[in-house]
């Protein structure tokens, strides 16, 4: 008896006690497809597939994933939209830092920053993604669309590209890397290959871009020496948008109407292009020194080498030049700027045959400016050019998806 | 054998009812703040657990001008060590911060100079939302929790939130929307070597601990002290501390290093993911190029607002770097979180750190 008193007692006691807490549990908060999407990101486990539904989704903050080994996929470029039209934070629309990552199958739209931009990652598939600012070329758009940067095994297949106020798909500061089955459209730069090394960029097209393929070299950064890009089977056709860059970004120095520009980059073979009607010319070689920027960097070469030209199909172009040292060009011999033109600087002593060499492309034109002397002396004749250099391999990525 | 099992849960439940000691969970994170036993709410204010340690660092991240309560806590029995002379927290570790704004008579919410609260009198603040660092043995994990409207309970938002804020100031009202953090972007701060991709803490560190709470006022003991009083770490690390840059007597640009050490190092180091624009500001390398002197943008976008270099000296609004403090566009801004508004403060140290800089870009 005495015993059930305290057990009662103390039963009664352990229920008010509960009560207590209980009345002070406050109710657990509504979560937005949104906060969802960005929680599966933050939760997902290596292997795990995240589904983006059909249909328009507005978001506000930007996405970030630092899972490896995750697939982000849609159900397609064209009805899996993830629109950052009302977006409020964050200078990307999807940042991945993480290996074996694949996307697919889905678009990002009106990001304020870059569309999807992937930092040290490793083995990176990109495919069926569809980047783009819908309201066409303007100052105000964000300045990557598809934009790996120091990562390495980076496969991006069949993207599309369109309205980036720098480049469309830009690799930066990586290795091993392959562009192929790709458009990009009304950027400022269509693809650009900068500072990077073992790269194929090929059946691509590139089109109503400032410029269309720019494989670049710049000083100053923690990666540097780029060389080895293939350029191969694209179609480089009417890149003659005007340059919507905004101002002290290197790009924004593109003349439009440019096809194709190497800029301080080694060992690079261009071949089985098709060239039309790029309005300032078709194919570019430049040293760092025609940006008439400072540079404060031993280590850095500013001179383009080793550049391999051959077997490319050139229509029209050179027609409009925006530079002036092509207008001038132009005006100076009335006659259409030519298909190749190469500034002519490189370091006193080496052979031009070390340079650029340039073989089968048709009845391509070709000009050398002269620029280390003011552009006083062009040289139109290319005998010294009629030669070439070994081979470059192709690039074979360690990544499944391959 | 019952009765002793009633017993037993009366007293657990008042215990519960009442503060228990800080609990450290070491897989699963509790959906309510309310699970870690740092803080109690009784007496209408928001009080540290007796057992955490309120801990302020030399230099404080800007953050819209939130103010901070800031805790540390070690479990029972264990205890930090010195590692290459930084603290290396014990797993079961909790750091703790908490951002609250002062508000009127009325409840809106006021702008107010840095106070350094020990606790926060819920009729004359705001709590928005404590952020939880864990030491884990994984390693260090990220935890955002956001107050409730009633301010009873703050939950875990993984992904973060946000809300509209109106701030009253001598400027008039601010309005923003202020925005929690998800855990990425935790780390998009916390991870400040890239490659290695752990968190570490950014306050609780040593060279910040060796400050006196009230840093640069007052001269109180060194926080490492009371970590040591409390038997947390045996001896003090050899850290010089750090400048503060709200030190009036201290140089110009050792102020604005240290400013921009601790609003952009965490990122802008030579192992941070800023790495990629080779832009360098956690302090004292002495490399002013790497600080942007000169140095052209890489990959600003619309971030370089139309100017050719990170710093032009002598010209702060020809300059890229404060160009970046003082925009809010979230594609231009810097840092790119943890702030919606400009800090006015921190700009003008920065311009006048720029203004007196000698030479030219040309």
């Amino acid at each position: 008896m005495h015993h059930r008193i305290i057990r009662s007692c103390s039963l009664g006691l352990l229920l008010t006690g509960v009560i207590a807490c209980s009345e002070q549990e406050p109710p657990e908060p509504e979560i937005s497809f949104e906060e969802s999407l960005q929680q599966q990101l933050i939760q997902a486990q290596p292997g795990d597939v995240i589904q983006i539904p059909s249909g328009t989704h507005e978001l506000t903050r930007g996405l970030s994933l630092n899972v490896n080994g995750v697939t982000i996929r849609g159900e397609g470029m064209d009805t899996s939209i993830i629109s950052f039209a009302n977006q409020a934070q964050g200078a990307e629309g999807l940042l991945v830092s993480a290996d074996d990552f694949v996307i697919e199958d889905l678009a990002i739209e009106d990001t304020v920053g870059d569309a999807l931009k992937i930092n040290e990652s490793t083995n990176v598939t990109i495919r069926n993604v569809r980047a783009e600012w819908t309201g066409g070329p303007l100052t105000t758009n964000g300045a990557y669309g598809i934009y790996p940067v120091q990562s390495s095994n980076i496969l991006i297949d069949g993207a599309v590209a369109i309205g980036a106020s720098d480049a469309g798909i830009y690799v930066g500061q990586s290795t091993q890397i392959v562009v192929r089955n790709s458009r990009a459209e009304y950027n400022v730069a269509g693809i650009e290959i900068e500072n990077s090394t073992f790269a194929d960029v090929h059946d691509n097209l590139t089109t109503n871009n400032t410029g269309g393929i720019l494989v670049f070299d710049l000083p100053n950064l923690p990666v540097q020496g780029g060389r080895n890009t293939r350029v191969f089977n694209n179609r480089i056709i009417n890149n003659n948008t005007s340059n919507f860059a905004p101002e002290g970004n290197i790009v924004g120095e593109v003349p439009a109407g440019t096809g194709m520009m190497v800029l301080a980059n080694d060992s690079i073979e261009v071949f089985d292009n098709e060239f039309t009607d790029n309005d300032s010319a078709n194919v570019m070689i430049l040293s760092y020194f025609i940006t008439e920027r400072a540079f404060e960097d031993p280590d850095y070469d500013p001179f383009p080498e080793s550049i391999y030209i051959h077997d490319n199909l050139f229509n029209a172009g050179g027609t409009n030049p925006d530079s002036a040292p092509l207008q001038a060009l132009l005006e100076a011999t009335g006659e259409d700027i030519p298909d190749i033109v190469w500034d002519g600087t490189m370091v006193p002593g080496r052979d031009v045959g070390d340079i650029l060499c340039l073989t089968d492309n048709a009845d391509a034109s070709f000009v050398n400016l002269d620029a280390d002397n003011g552009f006083a002396t062009p040289n139109f004749d290319s005998t010294a050019h009629n030669c070439s250099l070994p081979r470059l391999s192709a690039i074979s990525l360690n990544i499944g998806a391959e | 054998m019952l009765q002793n099992a009633g017993l037993f849960l009366i007293l657990a439940v008042l215990v519960g009812c009442e503060q228990s000691p800080p609990v450290f969970h070491a897989s699963e994170s509790p959906l309510r703040l309310s699970a870690w036993n740092l803080f109690d709410l009784s007496a209408d204010s928001l009080n540290p657990a007796p057992q955490t340690q309120v801990f302020r660092p030399a230099n404080q991240l800007f953050s819209d001008y939130a103010q901070k309560l800031r805790t540390l806590w070690i479990p029972n029995g264990t205890q930090a060590s010195l590692v290459n002379d930084e603290i290396d927290y014990p797993v079961g570790t909790v750091i703790s911060k908490t951002f609250y704004y002062h508000t009127d008579e009325s409840g809106a919410l006021i702008m107010s100079p840095e106070s350094i609260d020990r606790s926060i009198a819920l009729d004359n603040n705001r709590l928005l939302e404590t952020r939880l660092l864990v030491r884990r043995n994984e390693g260090w994990k990220a935890f955002p929790y956001v107050w409730n409207e009633d301010q009873t309970e703050a939950f875990l938002r993984v992904a973060g939130s946000s809300q509209s804020l109106s701030l009253k100031s001598d400027i008039g009202n601010l309005d923003f929307v202020y925005f929690v953090p998800n855990e990425n972007q935790c780390a998009g701060c916390h991870v400040t070597n890239h490659p290695d991709g752990e968190l570490h803490p950014l306050g609780a560190i040593a060279s910040q601990l060796t400050a006196n709470i009230d840093y640069p006022a007052g001269n109180g003991t060194s926080q490492i002290d009371d970590l040591i009083a409390r038997g947390w770490l045996n001896y003090s690390p050899e850290q010089a501390t750090p400048v503060s840059w709200r030190d009036e007597s201290a140089a110009l640009e050792d102020r604005a290093l240290a400013y921009l050490d601790m609003n952009c190092g965490h990122c802008h180091n030579p192992e941070g993911t800023a790495d990629t624009s080779n832009l360098i500001l956690d302090g004292n390398h002495g490399q002013l190029f790497s600080m942007g002197l000169c140095k052209p943008p890489v990959a600003a976008g619309g971030g370089t607002g139309k100017l050719r270099y990170g710093i032009v000296p002598g010209q702060p609004q020809q300059s890229i770097l404060l160009y970046r403090m003082q925009s809010i566009a979230p594609d231009e801004m810097m840092p790119e979180l943890g702030r919606s508004l400009p800090h006015s403060e921190g700009i003008d140290l920065v311009n006048q750190w720029i203004a007196q800089l000698p030479g030219s870009c040309e």
